[in-house]
Parts: structure tokens; C-alpha cells; sequence
């Protein structure tokens, strides 16, 4: 039995800030209530990156942020997606070469959609995810690990180790 | 009902479960004026989470994920092949038992507090269901669900205030609000089901399903043997919880045991004397 067509049928979404103003998060929160109601689709808002299929990040990535959200992204099973939300996810936005920012989730973890805007409006949002599905449809279960990383996956896969590698060299970038 | 349907019924009870489920998650959303999910979406889910990637923690862990599941399965077995009450309900604490030992197993805070507040849970509904247990055996005179399923007595004329306990500790078994502190889902995330991923929390989530055939179960045996009645009841019982989910807030775990401690189980045990005084 062929699995993989069931993966756009329930999207689950796991949502994190990482230092965003908030008005990408109330976009996104807007697209769960009534008015757009993505429940339909079958996208639930999980919170538990363990049981989730897209992760949405909004914010410039901040300093302090950095080493939550590849935690995040590590403890997030294959198949998953990654969707950055707003102009500053995408580029950094107006924090853009600040001291303190990353400018854009790509510089820390592999982006798959970008949806711009700020904030992002709740049809841009949407439009993301269904674009985000197409690619999830077609993705692997192998282990996703950052473009920058340098660590090699074999096959029984320790992610505690792997994710200790990966902020070793996170962290000894800068 | 014979040996073998009762075996095939309960080998299909998940596929029952996850119609409730996607039924209560469309009467959910239109009670919130959304559209909400169509009613197969419980099993997109399940076949999805087929094809995750599945994080162990520790293999015991993902053991008692699975012993749950089996847990209630064998639980919802025992009450189909008309086995008796408290053996059925000895069998759904163990159940529970094995996801609190699975949530306290993990260094994740969240599972401990879900496993601790799970505790709670069982400390707040269980003696009900014990006591409902041997109340329906005062009424029919037995405690096996086949005896009680062909008496000639409805229940329920006996029992309006032990029927009333039961459906407001139906939320506490189901994990609803306001009864949800186990697996408040904005707080701790799902609670003891917080580091199960991939198969290992498809077993989690098919047992929830398995769960919501045990507990509306129960409420069909308030009918006793007249079954349009107890399907009338299922439905009634079905509209209810929802709506209590909908328009109430979850309260905390000391108010969850103390309702039920200091209203339901007197109104439960008033009842129960009643009808002891009245049959003697």
C-alpha cells in the first residue's frame, strides 16, 4: 500500500517564533480559527515537533534562537518540511545584518517554501503550505541534516550525537 | 453474542473508534461555526503516521506505548464477549497504568507531570466506574455484561443519578475539556503521548480511539436489555460531552478530584443506598 498520498491529507504543523514581531504568528493562528479554518485540510497545530510534518518558522532567527530551532528541527521525524513565514524569515527583513540576527531561517536550517509579506497574509500562508505538501509528497525518510553540516549519517542513527555535532559546529561558525 | 463475533467486533473496534473520532471532530468544528475535517480524517492520520520516521527514546518506552494499546484492546474484549464488568475495568486501569509508567520512564518533564495528572485522573473516575459496576450488579443481579445485556430491567429507571455521574466523568476518561488536564494540549502538549513518534504513537492514538468504544460501552449498559434505548442513550451521551467540551474552560487537577470526589461519587453512593434500601 502506497503511504505517501496520505501525507497531504494530514499535515501537522508545528509553529515556532524565533524572535518574530508576532504578526506572521497571529496570521498563522488566523489561518486555524474559523474564518479560514485549515482544519479542513486536515493541518492540526501539534506543538510536538515528535509527531509533526511541517515546521513553520517565523522571525529574523535571533542569537538566542538559533540553537532552539535546530534542536527543533532534529527532533522532528522524516518526512518533514520546513516553511518560512514573513520577510524577515525569508531574508531577515528590516533586522537584515544587525548584530543579532542570522538573517533568515536558511542560514540555520534547509528552507523548503518561502512565503513573503509582512506580515504574511492568511491566503500567502495557505498558498505556502499546499505548495510545502508537494514537496513533502515527494520527499525521502532518510535523515535531513543542515547544508552546513559537515557530520556523515550512518545507518543507526544516534540523534543525540548527530545534534551534538551539528551545534559544535554551529556554534565554532562565528 | 457468541465468542467469535465478539472477537471479530473487538478486532474492528479501532475502525468504530476512529469514526467516532472523526465524527466528533466534524461536530466539534460545526459547533464552533467552522466546517471542519471530513470524517475519514482520523484514518488519513493513522496511515500518515504508518509512514513516519519513529524516535525511540528507549525501547521500553516504545514498549509501553504499545502494551497500552493491547491494554485496552484486551479491556474493550472483555466487556464484548460479555465477560465480566470489574475484570473489563481492571483491565483498562492496567492499560493506563502501563502509559503512566511509559510517561514517568522518559526524562521529559511534560510526560512526567502528563503521567502524574494521568494518576489523578484514574484516582478521580475509576471507584465511579466501580461503583457503577456494582450497582448494575444490584439492579440485574450479575456482573457480566452478557447477563446484562438480556435483563429484563432497564438500569437507567434505577439509576438516573449514577447515569447522570457516569456522563460527567465521561470528559475525564475521553481526555476532554474540562476534564483534560492529562493532555492539555496547550500547556503540556499531550502529556504522557508527548515523546511518542511514528508507529509508536499511532499505537497511542489508536488506543484513544479504542478508549472512546470502551467508554460509550458503558453507557450502553445503563440500558440493560433494551438496546434502541441504549443507542439513543450513546447518542445523547455523544452530543453532551461535545458540548461540554466546547463551552467550558479546563479546570485544574485539584477541582477535577474534587468534583468528582465531592459531587459525583455521593450522588453515586445516594443512589446506591436508594436502591439497596428499596430492594430490602
Amino acid at each position: 500500500m502506497d503511504f505517501k498520498k496520505f501525507r497531504k491529507r494530514s499535515p501537522w504543523i508545528l509553529h515556532y517564533n524565533t524572535g518574530s514581531c508576532n504578526g506572521c504568528d497571529i496570521e498563522i493562528l488566523a489561518c486555524l480559527a474559523p474564518k479560514y479554518d485549515v482544519e479542513r485540510f486536515g493541518i492540526l497545530n501539534r506543538g510536538n515537533p515528535k509527531q509533526s510534518d511541517i515546521l513553520l518558522v517565523t522571525g529574523p532567527v535571533t542569537k538566542r534562537a538559533k540553537e532552539r530551532l535546530l534542536r527543533l528541527y532534529f527532533e522532528m521525524p522524516e518526512p518533514k518540511v520546513v516553511v518560512a513565514v514573513g520577510a524577515c524569515a525569508c531574508s531577515g527583513g528590516v533586522f537584515r545584518h544587525m548584530y543579532n540576527v542570522e538573517n533568515g531561517v536558511d542560514k540555520v536550517i534547509p528552507v523548503d517554501v518561502y512565503v513573503p509579506g509582512c506580515a504574511a497574509r492568511p491566503e500567502a500562508i495557505i498558498d505556502g503550505i499546499v505548495r510545502a505538501l508537494e514537496i513533502l509528497k515527494e520527499k525521502g525518510k532518510e535523515v535531513e541534516l543542515p547544508h552546513w553540516c559537515s557530520a556523515q549519517v550512518k545507518p543507526p542513527v544516534n540523534r543525540v550525537k548527530l545534534l551534538d555535532r551539528c551545534l559544535e559546529e554551529l556554534h565554532g561558525r562565528r | 453474542m457468541s465468542y467469535w463475533t465478539a472477537f471479530i467486533l473487538t478486532l474492528f473496534s479501532p475502525v468504530i473508534g476512529g469514526f467516532i473520532y472523526g465524527l466528533e471532530r466534524i461536530v466539534r468544528a460545526r459547533m464552533q461555526g467552522r466546517v471542519g475535517p471530513p470524517l475519514l480524517q482520523p484514518f488519513y492520520d493513522f496511515f500518515k503516521l504508518m509512514d513516519k520516521r519513529s524516535i525511540i527514546i528507549h525501547s521500553f518506552h516504545a514498549f509501553m506505548g504499545i502494551m497500552y494499546l493491547i491494554g485496552t484492546w484486551f479491556a474493550l474484549f472483555v466487556l464484548l464477549s460479555g465477560g465480566d464488568l470489574l475484570i473489563a475495568i481492571f483491565f483498562h486501569v492496567l492499560s493506563l497504568a502501563f502509559l503512566v509508567v511509559g510517561g514517568f520512564s522518559v526524562r521529559s518533564p511534560y510526560s512526567v507531570i502528563g503521567a502524574m495528572r494521568e494518576l489523578l485522573h484514574m484516582v478521580a473516575y475509576e471507584p465511579l466506574y466501580v461503583l457503577s459496576a456494582a450497582a448494575l450488579y444490584l439492579v440485574t443481579g450479575t456482573f457480566q455484561v452478557s447477563g446484562i445485556l438480556h435483563s429484563k430491567h432497564v438500569p437507567l429507571i434505577y439509576l438516573p443519578l449514577f447515569f447522570t455521574a457516569v456522563l460527567f466523568s465521561l470528559p475525564a476518561i475521553l481526555k476532554k475539556s474540562p476534564f483534560d488536564t492529562a493532555e492539555a494540549h496547550q500547556e503540556i502538549i499531550g502529556g504522557p503521548e508527548i515523546e511518542y513518534s511514528g508507529k509508536f504513537y499511532e499505537a497511542v492514538y489508536t488506543a484513544k480511539w479504542i478508549e472512546y468504544v470502551y467508554a460509550f460501552f458503558f453507557i450502553f449498559l445503563f440500558a440493560g436489555g433494551n438496546h434502541i434505548l441504549g443507542a439513543l442513550l450513546i447518542i445523547f451521551a455523544f452530543f453532551f460531552f461535545n458540548l461540554l467540551d466546547n463551552v467550558t474552560a479546563r479546570v485544574n487537577f485539584r477541582q477535577m478530584v474534587a468534583f468528582h470526589w465531592y459531587i459525583l461519587i455521593p450522588l453515586a453512593v445516594i443512589n446506591l443506598m436508594l436502591i439497596a434500601l428499596w430492594r430490602s
